[in-house]
Protein backbone atom coordinates (compact mmCIF):
# COMPACT_ATOMS: atom_id res chain seq x y z
CA UNK A 1 0.00 0.00 0.00
CA UNK A 2 2.65 2.47 1.09
CA UNK A 3 4.97 1.41 -2.16
CA UNK A 4 1.53 2.51 -3.97
CA UNK A 5 1.37 5.29 -2.70
CA UNK A 6 5.05 6.37 -3.29
CA UNK A 7 4.81 5.35 -7.06
CA UNK A 8 1.64 7.48 -7.15
CA UNK A 9 3.64 10.63 -5.60
CA UNK A 10 6.69 10.07 -8.05
CA UNK A 11 4.28 9.69 -11.09
CA UNK A 12 2.52 12.69 -10.44
CA UNK A 13 5.57 14.64 -9.91
CA UNK A 14 6.94 13.16 -13.26
CA UNK A 15 4.06 14.56 -14.75
CA UNK A 16 3.90 17.61 -13.33
CA UNK A 17 8.02 18.25 -14.30
CA UNK A 18 6.59 16.91 -17.95
CA UNK A 19 4.22 19.37 -18.28
CA UNK A 20 6.39 22.22 -16.67
CA UNK A 21 9.18 21.31 -19.09
CA UNK A 22 7.20 21.22 -22.45
CA UNK A 23 5.25 24.43 -21.28
CA UNK A 24 8.47 26.36 -20.96
CA UNK A 25 9.30 25.03 -24.11
CA UNK A 26 6.42 25.70 -26.06
CA UNK A 27 5.91 28.73 -24.94
CA UNK A 28 9.62 29.74 -25.54
CA UNK A 29 9.00 28.57 -29.09
CA UNK A 30 6.04 30.67 -29.66
CA UNK A 31 8.52 33.56 -28.51
CA UNK A 32 10.79 32.09 -31.09
CA UNK A 33 7.71 32.49 -33.67
CA UNK A 34 6.31 36.22 -32.50
CA UNK A 35 9.45 37.49 -32.96
CA UNK A 36 9.58 37.13 -36.72
CA UNK A 37 6.23 38.04 -36.91
CA UNK A 38 7.06 41.30 -35.16
CA UNK A 39 9.54 42.10 -37.24
CA UNK A 40 7.71 41.37 -40.20
CA UNK A 41 4.66 43.26 -39.21
CA UNK A 42 6.79 45.67 -36.95
CA UNK A 43 8.49 48.00 -39.66
CA UNK A 44 6.04 50.31 -39.68
CA UNK A 45 6.61 51.05 -35.69
CA UNK A 46 10.07 52.05 -37.16
CA UNK A 47 8.74 54.07 -39.46
CA UNK A 48 7.61 57.71 -39.74
CA UNK A 49 5.03 59.80 -42.02
CA UNK A 50 5.34 63.13 -42.42
CA UNK A 51 2.03 64.54 -43.80
CA UNK A 52 1.85 67.35 -46.68
CA UNK A 53 -0.49 69.98 -47.15
CA UNK A 54 -3.60 68.83 -49.25
CA UNK A 55 -3.57 70.09 -52.69
CA UNK A 56 -6.54 70.74 -53.82
CA UNK A 57 -5.55 70.36 -57.66
CA UNK A 58 -8.04 71.91 -60.30
CA UNK A 59 -10.93 71.86 -57.76
CA UNK A 60 -11.78 75.11 -56.09
CA UNK A 61 -11.76 73.48 -52.65
CA UNK A 62 -12.35 76.36 -50.51
CA UNK A 63 -8.79 76.55 -47.14
CA UNK A 64 -11.10 75.23 -45.00
CA UNK A 65 -11.61 71.93 -45.98
CA UNK A 66 -7.62 72.17 -47.23
CA UNK A 67 -6.82 72.47 -43.55
CA UNK A 68 -9.48 70.45 -42.22
CA UNK A 69 -8.44 67.57 -44.23
CA UNK A 70 -4.93 67.88 -42.87
CA UNK A 71 -5.55 68.22 -38.98
CA UNK A 72 -8.11 65.62 -39.34
CA UNK A 73 -5.66 63.18 -41.14
CA UNK A 74 -2.63 64.27 -38.39
CA UNK A 75 -4.97 63.10 -35.60
CA UNK A 76 -6.42 60.22 -37.19
CA UNK A 77 -2.66 58.32 -38.12
CA UNK A 78 -1.44 59.38 -34.69
CA UNK A 79 -4.72 56.78 -33.92
CA UNK A 80 -3.68 53.99 -35.98
CA UNK A 81 -0.53 53.80 -34.55
CA UNK A 82 1.18 52.10 -37.27
CA UNK A 83 4.47 54.93 -37.13
CA UNK A 84 6.67 55.81 -35.14
CA UNK A 85 6.05 59.34 -35.64
CA UNK A 86 3.21 61.71 -37.45
CA UNK A 87 4.80 64.38 -38.82
CA UNK A 88 3.79 67.90 -39.99
CA UNK A 89 4.92 69.52 -43.78
CA UNK A 90 7.75 71.66 -42.85
CA UNK A 91 9.17 70.17 -39.98
CA UNK A 92 12.78 70.61 -39.71
CA UNK A 93 12.61 67.41 -37.72
CA UNK A 94 11.99 64.70 -40.94
CA UNK A 95 15.26 65.38 -42.40
CA UNK A 96 17.12 63.58 -39.31
CA UNK A 97 14.65 60.49 -39.78
CA UNK A 98 15.99 57.68 -41.19
CA UNK A 99 12.83 55.45 -42.16
CA UNK A 100 10.36 58.31 -43.31
CA UNK A 101 7.60 57.94 -46.02
CA UNK A 102 5.62 60.90 -47.09
CA UNK A 103 1.81 60.91 -47.07
CA UNK A 104 0.32 63.17 -50.00
CA UNK A 105 -3.03 63.73 -50.92
CA UNK A 106 -4.61 65.54 -53.93
CA UNK A 107 -8.19 66.22 -54.08
CA UNK A 108 -9.79 64.75 -57.67
CA UNK A 109 -13.71 64.92 -56.95
CA UNK A 110 -15.46 67.78 -54.57
CA UNK A 111 -19.27 68.38 -54.33
CA UNK A 112 -19.69 70.87 -52.12
CA UNK A 113 -23.05 70.02 -49.87
CA UNK A 114 -26.01 71.62 -47.94
CA UNK A 115 -26.43 71.06 -44.20
CA UNK A 116 -29.89 72.58 -44.76
CA UNK A 117 -30.79 70.70 -47.69
CA UNK A 118 -29.91 67.48 -46.27
CA UNK A 119 -31.93 68.04 -43.29
CA UNK A 120 -34.84 69.07 -45.44
CA UNK A 121 -34.83 66.02 -47.76
CA UNK A 122 -32.70 63.78 -46.56
CA UNK A 123 -31.61 62.32 -49.94
CA UNK A 124 -29.78 64.97 -51.24
CA UNK A 125 -26.74 67.96 -49.97
CA UNK A 126 -24.32 65.84 -49.32
CA UNK A 127 -20.57 67.02 -49.60
CA UNK A 128 -18.62 64.21 -51.61
CA UNK A 129 -14.52 64.65 -51.82
CA UNK A 130 -12.73 61.94 -53.14
CA UNK A 131 -9.09 62.34 -52.82
CA UNK A 132 -5.87 60.16 -54.52
CA UNK A 133 -3.66 59.39 -51.23
CA UNK A 134 -0.07 58.50 -52.03
CA UNK A 135 3.06 57.12 -49.64
CA UNK A 136 6.04 58.24 -51.08
CA UNK A 137 9.73 57.86 -49.86
CA UNK A 138 12.02 60.59 -49.57
CA UNK A 139 13.32 59.72 -53.34
CA UNK A 140 9.89 59.94 -54.83
CA UNK A 141 9.29 56.08 -54.95
CA UNK A 142 5.34 55.53 -54.57
CA UNK A 143 4.56 52.39 -52.25
CA UNK A 144 0.89 52.83 -51.60
CA UNK A 145 -1.50 54.57 -54.20
CA UNK A 146 -5.59 54.70 -53.18
CA UNK A 147 -8.55 56.68 -54.21
CA UNK A 148 -10.63 57.11 -51.12
CA UNK A 149 -13.97 58.91 -50.57
CA UNK A 150 -15.07 60.71 -47.57
CA UNK A 151 -19.00 61.99 -47.22
CA UNK A 152 -21.05 63.59 -45.15
CA UNK A 153 -24.96 62.30 -46.07
CA UNK A 154 -27.09 62.55 -43.01
CA UNK A 155 -25.76 64.66 -40.08
CA UNK A 156 -23.20 66.73 -39.45
CA UNK A 157 -21.86 70.31 -41.07
CA UNK A 158 -20.02 69.98 -44.12
CA UNK A 159 -16.40 69.84 -42.59
CA UNK A 160 -17.81 66.29 -41.16
CA UNK A 161 -16.68 64.83 -44.65
CA UNK A 162 -12.99 65.88 -43.99
CA UNK A 163 -13.21 63.94 -40.85
CA UNK A 164 -14.81 60.65 -42.49
CA UNK A 165 -12.15 61.16 -45.56
CA UNK A 166 -9.03 61.01 -43.01
CA UNK A 167 -10.54 58.19 -40.81
CA UNK A 168 -10.81 55.88 -44.31
CA UNK A 169 -7.46 57.54 -45.38
CA UNK A 170 -5.75 56.09 -41.70
CA UNK A 171 -7.92 52.71 -42.37
CA UNK A 172 -6.53 52.50 -45.78
CA UNK A 173 -3.19 52.90 -44.67
CA UNK A 174 -3.70 51.03 -41.26
CA UNK A 175 -5.08 47.64 -43.01
CA UNK A 176 -2.23 47.74 -45.59
CA UNK A 177 0.93 45.26 -45.25
CA UNK A 178 4.10 45.96 -45.04
CA UNK A 179 7.19 44.01 -46.74
CA UNK A 180 10.91 45.09 -46.97
CA UNK A 181 12.46 47.21 -44.39
CA UNK A 182 14.52 49.42 -46.76
CA UNK A 183 12.33 52.56 -48.56
CA UNK A 184 13.65 51.24 -51.59
CA UNK A 185 12.21 47.91 -51.22
CA UNK A 186 9.06 48.91 -49.42
CA UNK A 187 5.83 47.94 -50.59
CA UNK A 188 2.44 48.63 -49.10
CA UNK A 189 -0.24 46.72 -50.05
CA UNK A 190 -3.96 46.71 -49.31
CA UNK A 191 -5.16 43.70 -47.23
CA UNK A 192 -8.90 42.57 -49.07
CA UNK A 193 -11.72 43.57 -46.52
CA UNK B 1 -48.04 129.29 -15.58
CA UNK B 2 -44.86 130.05 -13.53
CA UNK B 3 -45.92 128.15 -10.59
CA UNK B 4 -43.41 125.53 -10.79
CA UNK B 5 -40.81 128.67 -11.00
CA UNK B 6 -42.29 130.36 -8.27
CA UNK B 7 -42.26 127.17 -5.97
CA UNK B 8 -38.84 126.64 -6.89
CA UNK B 9 -37.90 129.88 -5.49
CA UNK B 10 -39.49 129.13 -2.57
CA UNK B 11 -38.02 125.91 -1.89
CA UNK B 12 -35.05 125.98 0.41
CA UNK B 13 -31.56 126.46 -0.42
CA UNK B 14 -30.99 123.54 0.65
CA UNK B 15 -33.01 121.51 -1.91
CA UNK B 16 -31.99 123.51 -4.61
CA UNK B 17 -28.08 123.13 -3.73
CA UNK B 18 -28.61 118.99 -3.95
CA UNK B 19 -30.63 119.00 -7.23
CA UNK B 20 -27.91 121.31 -8.40
CA UNK B 21 -25.02 118.93 -6.95
CA UNK B 22 -27.15 115.66 -8.28
CA UNK B 23 -27.24 117.25 -12.01
CA UNK B 24 -23.22 117.98 -11.81
CA UNK B 25 -22.90 114.84 -10.61
CA UNK B 26 -24.56 112.81 -13.53
CA UNK B 27 -22.91 114.84 -16.12
CA UNK B 28 -19.34 114.16 -14.11
CA UNK B 29 -20.51 110.27 -14.80
CA UNK B 30 -21.39 110.76 -18.21
CA UNK B 31 -18.56 112.69 -19.34
CA UNK B 32 -16.66 109.81 -17.37
CA UNK B 33 -18.23 107.23 -19.21
CA UNK B 34 -17.63 108.83 -22.78
CA UNK B 35 -14.03 109.40 -21.74
CA UNK B 36 -13.82 105.56 -21.11
CA UNK B 37 -15.55 104.41 -24.52
CA UNK B 38 -13.86 106.87 -25.76
CA UNK B 39 -10.34 105.31 -24.58
CA UNK B 40 -11.11 101.46 -25.65
CA UNK B 41 -10.61 102.25 -29.42
CA UNK B 42 -6.81 103.28 -28.48
CA UNK B 43 -5.83 100.45 -26.94
CA UNK B 44 -3.61 99.27 -29.72
CA UNK B 45 -2.52 96.27 -28.00
CA UNK B 46 -6.25 94.50 -28.40
CA UNK B 47 -7.20 94.60 -31.89
CA UNK B 48 -10.35 92.52 -31.15
CA UNK B 49 -12.09 90.50 -28.53
CA UNK B 50 -15.09 88.24 -29.83
CA UNK B 51 -16.84 85.13 -29.29
CA UNK B 52 -15.83 82.28 -31.39
CA UNK B 53 -16.31 78.47 -31.51
CA UNK B 54 -13.16 76.64 -32.23
CA UNK B 55 -13.76 74.03 -34.89
CA UNK B 56 -10.36 72.31 -34.60
CA UNK B 57 -6.58 72.75 -35.13
CA UNK B 58 -5.44 75.25 -32.01
CA UNK B 59 -3.08 74.00 -29.95
CA UNK B 60 -4.14 72.47 -26.51
CA UNK B 61 -7.92 73.59 -26.68
CA UNK B 62 -10.74 70.78 -27.66
CA UNK B 63 -12.97 70.67 -30.92
CA UNK B 64 -16.12 72.19 -31.34
CA UNK B 65 -15.98 74.38 -27.79
CA UNK B 66 -16.95 77.96 -27.83
CA UNK B 67 -14.84 80.18 -26.22
CA UNK B 68 -12.97 84.29 -26.79
CA UNK B 69 -11.02 85.04 -29.86
CA UNK B 70 -8.58 88.00 -29.22
CA UNK B 71 -5.69 89.57 -29.88
CA UNK B 72 -3.40 90.59 -26.93
CA UNK B 73 0.18 92.26 -27.84
CA UNK B 74 1.70 89.76 -30.41
CA UNK B 75 -0.66 86.79 -29.16
CA UNK B 76 -3.59 85.52 -31.21
CA UNK B 77 -5.54 84.09 -28.27
CA UNK B 78 -8.34 81.66 -27.57
CA UNK B 79 -9.84 80.91 -24.13
CA UNK B 80 -12.81 79.12 -23.26
CA UNK B 81 -14.65 79.93 -20.16
CA UNK B 82 -12.94 79.14 -17.14
CA UNK B 83 -10.28 76.88 -18.81
CA UNK B 84 -6.83 77.81 -19.71
CA UNK B 85 -6.50 79.51 -22.99
CA UNK B 86 -3.34 79.24 -25.90
CA UNK B 87 -2.14 81.10 -27.47
CA UNK B 88 -0.24 81.72 -30.81
CA UNK B 89 2.64 84.49 -31.78
CA UNK B 90 0.90 86.40 -34.33
CA UNK B 91 4.37 86.42 -36.20
CA UNK B 92 4.49 82.57 -37.14
CA UNK B 93 0.81 83.36 -38.59
CA UNK B 94 1.43 83.10 -42.48
CA UNK B 95 -1.79 83.11 -44.21
CA UNK B 96 -6.08 83.57 -43.05
CA UNK B 97 -8.74 83.07 -45.18
CA UNK B 98 -12.17 83.99 -44.34
CA UNK B 99 -15.10 82.04 -45.59
CA UNK B 100 -18.82 81.61 -45.07
CA UNK B 101 -21.18 78.52 -44.03
CA UNK B 102 -24.64 77.93 -43.31
CA UNK B 103 -25.24 75.73 -40.26
CA UNK B 104 -28.44 74.48 -38.91
CA UNK B 105 -28.78 76.00 -35.26
CA UNK B 106 -30.43 74.28 -31.93
CA UNK B 107 -27.73 71.49 -31.89
CA UNK B 108 -28.88 67.91 -30.55
CA UNK B 109 -32.22 68.70 -28.69
CA UNK B 110 -33.63 70.66 -31.88
CA UNK B 111 -33.05 67.27 -34.24
CA UNK B 112 -34.30 65.62 -31.32
CA UNK B 113 -37.60 67.76 -31.66
CA UNK B 114 -37.54 67.77 -35.50
CA UNK B 115 -37.64 64.24 -35.52
CA UNK B 116 -40.43 63.66 -33.08
CA UNK B 117 -42.17 66.49 -35.20
CA UNK B 118 -45.19 64.71 -36.90
CA UNK B 119 -46.24 64.61 -40.45
CA UNK B 120 -42.80 65.61 -41.57
CA UNK B 121 -42.76 69.40 -39.50
CA UNK B 122 -39.43 69.03 -38.54
CA UNK B 123 -37.93 69.62 -42.18
CA UNK B 124 -40.11 72.56 -42.05
CA UNK B 125 -38.27 74.06 -39.34
CA UNK B 126 -35.21 72.57 -41.02
CA UNK B 127 -36.16 75.25 -43.58
CA UNK B 128 -35.89 78.16 -41.68
CA UNK B 129 -33.73 76.57 -38.36
CA UNK B 130 -30.46 77.73 -40.10
CA UNK B 131 -27.74 80.79 -39.55
CA UNK B 132 -25.40 81.69 -41.57
CA UNK B 133 -21.47 82.29 -39.60
CA UNK B 134 -18.20 83.26 -40.92
CA UNK B 135 -15.33 81.03 -40.91
CA UNK B 136 -11.88 82.01 -40.15
CA UNK B 137 -9.00 79.52 -41.61
CA UNK B 138 -5.82 80.14 -40.34
CA UNK B 139 -1.80 78.43 -41.02
CA UNK B 140 0.54 78.77 -38.85
CA UNK B 141 4.01 77.39 -38.19
CA UNK B 142 5.59 75.78 -35.13
CA UNK B 143 8.90 76.25 -33.86
CA UNK B 144 9.78 73.19 -35.55
CA UNK B 145 8.72 74.47 -38.59
CA UNK B 146 5.95 72.18 -38.82
CA UNK B 147 2.75 73.87 -40.35
CA UNK B 148 -0.70 73.75 -38.18
CA UNK B 149 -4.47 74.65 -39.53
CA UNK B 150 -6.90 76.55 -37.33
CA UNK B 151 -10.48 77.01 -37.81
CA UNK B 152 -12.29 79.11 -36.09
CA UNK B 153 -16.77 79.81 -36.63
CA UNK B 154 -17.53 83.36 -35.85
CA UNK B 155 -20.79 85.60 -36.31
CA UNK B 156 -21.10 86.69 -39.75
CA UNK B 157 -19.66 89.67 -40.07
CA UNK B 158 -16.91 89.12 -37.36
CA UNK B 159 -14.57 87.41 -39.39
CA UNK B 160 -13.95 90.62 -41.45
CA UNK B 161 -13.20 92.08 -38.31
CA UNK B 162 -10.58 89.72 -37.14
CA UNK B 163 -9.52 89.28 -40.74
CA UNK B 164 -8.60 92.62 -41.21
CA UNK B 165 -6.71 93.05 -37.44
CA UNK B 166 -4.31 90.11 -38.90
CA UNK B 167 -3.92 91.69 -42.14
CA UNK B 168 -2.81 94.99 -40.23
CA UNK B 169 -0.17 92.67 -38.74
CA UNK B 170 1.10 91.52 -41.61
CA UNK B 171 -0.38 88.28 -42.17
CA UNK B 172 -1.14 87.47 -45.62
CA UNK B 173 -4.75 86.50 -46.78
CA UNK B 174 -3.88 84.16 -49.82
CA UNK B 175 -0.76 81.72 -50.63
CA UNK B 176 0.50 83.56 -53.21
CA UNK B 177 0.68 87.14 -52.05
CA UNK B 178 2.46 85.19 -48.52
CA UNK B 179 5.43 86.99 -46.80
CA UNK B 180 8.35 84.77 -45.95
CA UNK B 181 8.50 83.77 -42.95
CA UNK B 182 11.75 83.05 -40.67
CA UNK B 183 10.84 79.90 -38.94
CA UNK B 184 13.68 79.72 -36.99
CA UNK B 185 12.26 83.23 -35.10
CA UNK B 186 8.94 82.02 -34.77
CA UNK B 187 7.35 81.67 -31.12
CA UNK B 188 5.22 78.41 -31.81
CA UNK B 189 3.03 77.56 -29.50
CA UNK B 190 2.67 78.22 -25.70
CA UNK B 191 -0.24 78.05 -23.18
CA UNK B 192 -0.85 80.28 -20.55
CA UNK B 193 -2.87 81.51 -17.52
Amino acid sequence: MNTNKWSTWILSVAASVTIVVACSGRFHGQTADVKPFDASSGPTKGWSVQVERVDPGQLDLTPSFQVAIYENLLQELNKTERFKQVLREGDSKASELPNLLILKTTVARYARGSETQRAVTTVSGATKLTVRSQLVTPEGRIVLERTVNGNARFFGSNLRATHNLARNIAKVIKQSEWRGSEPANAVLTSLPW
Amino acid sequence: MYRLFVLGNYKSGCGRHALMSLTALLLCSGIGALAQNNALPLNTNTLFSIRATHLLGFPNTKNNCRGTLSTQDNWLRFQQTGELGAQVDIASIRHVFLGEETMQVGGLPMKIGKAAAPYGGGRVVSLFAHKKYDTLTMEYVDSDGGIHGAIFQVTKGQGELVRNGLLARGVSSSPGDGRTTNQDSLGGTHEYK
